[in-house]
């Protein structure tokens, strides 16, 4: 199954990164088509019928979430979120260092769409370097008049500001990351209201994933209707996924929805598993769904299928474990991301993800006890739900599927055999 | 801070629709001046945008790029995320903590390394990674770090 290339089509053409490069093959035109022809309602109905979802993880209707806008005169901001952070993805790192026009053009396109003079690229901390490669191509987008006070002519003011993030995976939360954009410690706010309606400086916000920001480049350029050919009803369009992990060629691999299973990407074009080596385990969508066995390599990649297969397509980051793996070993590894990276908000998750943490460090030191794997158990219940944002329901979700998958390796963790308490607390 | 940095910040509180934002763009001026964030900045940060000394505290110690302690002249982060565990991150911080004689997360006593192991670091492709100040560096093996000490401590730019 070949890749289907829409956003990284043009990754290696040399000096892509530069303004005449990214013009030459075509780059620009989805903005002028927008601010020329078409006008900001139709860019908003292309994106409609595009069935374009959000490509950050949630998978929420990205036309939608713009119509979401109360039209009552207030200053309305697009926030595009660069603060990759999600173990296993890679693909945004991709747009941000590589093709930094098509994400600019994507921001501004996408501005325009929504009625907003403002737009902010928050960045991950880390990205340093891709900083200043943006900030590169604002100053060429600003000469070529694509921003500024008057936008190709048109009289439509954009603008996009750069912010670095500082380290802190829950500002990819969208309402942490507003918080850490005015100036505060990341903290996930109350919803509703959403972002939508009291966002950033209590404006009317729309927050949207690179990716997704991108996307909307070809999508003005072939229209709507055809995006929404690609891929399945329910998952239109291409989707990157990054591969990592325990395959010969790890990757970013770009591919129409629905088209291409979970094995084909990683057999066919990641390079299978390495000399010698079986496959154990994929988590499909970032570190934060739950794992597949290769019993369902057949499913197909998009989000209808991924999710009644038990798990969900996320971010896309497709992290691969060969049977060389403990799967103690791997929760372990991230339940520590999960307790430092809760923000300590709610109990759930604070607390758990450190009990959590060290009940899994004694399975794997060799001194688990007869009762962890119920504690492991009961707290993954307690904290599902049971937060204020995703972050500890992302905590549990590998975990809870490892321990059903895999409960032989987490009983061979304990002393005394299978304790079967753990079914009688599970649901 | 130095008067460019002050001049840079100035204009950075007037960059942003409200001035709040400008704090942590600011510390990230003092961080990089520094290498740290120290005492006394603290205090002129929150002096520069009329906030409490405390304020400012809270928002710094919320993001593990803003150090309370000086850094060395090299910033070594090995990204621990789960691709790169799988992919021999682990040997990498062992290597540069028996190299460097030093125990986690800590800084040469010359002032000229400090490692730090971090979480996902987002190049999982390339895995295992590192960041040196802040540039990536992929697909690193225990001989590129040694000949990056080396390099480092002859003084040549870590580019070279």
């Amino acid at each position: 199954m070949p890749e289907k290339r829409l956003l990284l089509r043009n990754l290696h053409v040399p000096g892509i990164a530069g303004i005449e490069t990214y013009e030459r093959t075509g780059g620009y035109r989805s903005l002028r088509r927008a601010v020329l022809e078409l006008g900001p309602d139709a860019v908003l109905q292309e994106v409609m019928t595009s069935n374009l979802r959000g490509r950050g993880g949630a998978g929420f209707p990205t036309g939608r979430k713009w119509s979401f806008l109360p039209k009552d005169g207030r200053p309305r901001y697009l926030v595009c979120n660069g603060d990759e952070s999600e173990p296993g993805t890679c693909k945004d790192q991709e747009i941000i260092y590589r093709l930094p026009h098509l994400l600019l053009e994507g921001v501004l396109t996408s501005a325009y769409a929504i009625g907003a003079e403002q737009a902010f690229i928050y960045l991950r901390g880390e990205f340093k370097e891709g900083y200043r490669i943006l900030e590169q191509a604002i100053a060429e987008a600003r000469a070529g008049h694509y921003l500024g006070d008057d936008v190709l002519g048109s009289g439509r003011r954009l603008e996009v500001s750069l912010y670095l993030g500082a380290g802190a995976y829950i500002c990819g939360e969208e309402t942490a990351l507003l918080e850490s954009l005015e100036g505060r410690r990341g903290l996930p706010r109350l919803k509703p209201p959403f972002p939508a309606t009291a966002g950033l400086y209590g404006m009317p916000t729309v927050v949207n994933n690179v990716e997704t920001l991108a996307a909307v480049v070809p999508i003005v350029e072939m229209g709507g209707a055809a995006y929404a050919q690609l891929g399945t009803e329910g998952s239109a369009g291409t989707k990157i996924f990054s591969v990592s992990g325990h395959v010969r060629r790890p990757g970013n691999f770009e591919v129409e929805l629905g088209k291409v299973t979970l094995g084909e990407l990683l057999n066919d074009l990641a390079g299978g598993p390495p000399e010698g080596r079986k496959f154990k385990a994929v988590i499909p969508g970032g570190s934060s769904v739950p794992y597949l066995t290769p019993d369902k390599f057949d499913t197909p990649l998009d989000y209808e299928s991924l999710k009644a297969a038990g798990t969900m397509l996320g971010s896309g980051g497709v992290i691969v474990l060969d049977d060389s793996v403990s799967i103690v070993d791997a929760s372990l590894r991230l339940m520590e991301f999960y307790r430092h990276e809760s923000c300590g908000k709610c109990t759930p998750c604070r607390e758990g993800t450190m009990w959590l943490q060290q009940a899994l460090e004694r399975l794997h030191g060799g001194e688990g006890r007869r009762g962890d794997l119920l504690t492991i158990q009961g707290l993954c219940e307690h904290i599902d739900g049971q937060t204020f944002c995703p972050l500890g329901d992302a905590a549990i979700a590998a975990l809870g599927s490892a321990l059903r998958i895999f409960r032989d390796e987490f009983d061979q963790s304990i002393p005394g055999g299978r304790d079967r308490r753990v079914e009688e607390v599970a649901r | 801070m130095n008067a460019e940095n002050t001049r840079r910040a100035e204009q950075l509180l007037g960059s942003f629709p409200n001035r709040s934002s400008a704090l942590i763009p600011i510390l990230h001026l003092v961080e990089d001046e520094f290498g740290f964030i120290p005492e006394g900045e603290v205090e002129s940060v929150a002096a520069m945008l009329d906030v409490t000394k405390a304020y400012v505290e809270s928002v710094l110690s919320f993001y593990t790029l803003f150090h309370r302690q000086p850094t060395g002249k090299y910033l070594v982060q090995v990204c621990r995320g789960l691709s790169c565990h799988l992919r021999g991150g682990d040997d990498l911080a062992r290597f540069l903590y028996e190299e460097l004689g030093l125990r986690r997360n800590g800084t040469t006593e010359d002032g000229l390394f400090t490692v730090e192991e971090v979480e996902c670091l987002a190049l999982c492709k390339d895995a295992p990674v590192i960041q040196v100040n802040l540039e990536y560096r992929p697909n690193v093996s225990r001989a590129d770090l040694a000949k990056f000490l080396r390099q480092a401590r002859e003084g040549v730019t870590a580019d070279a």
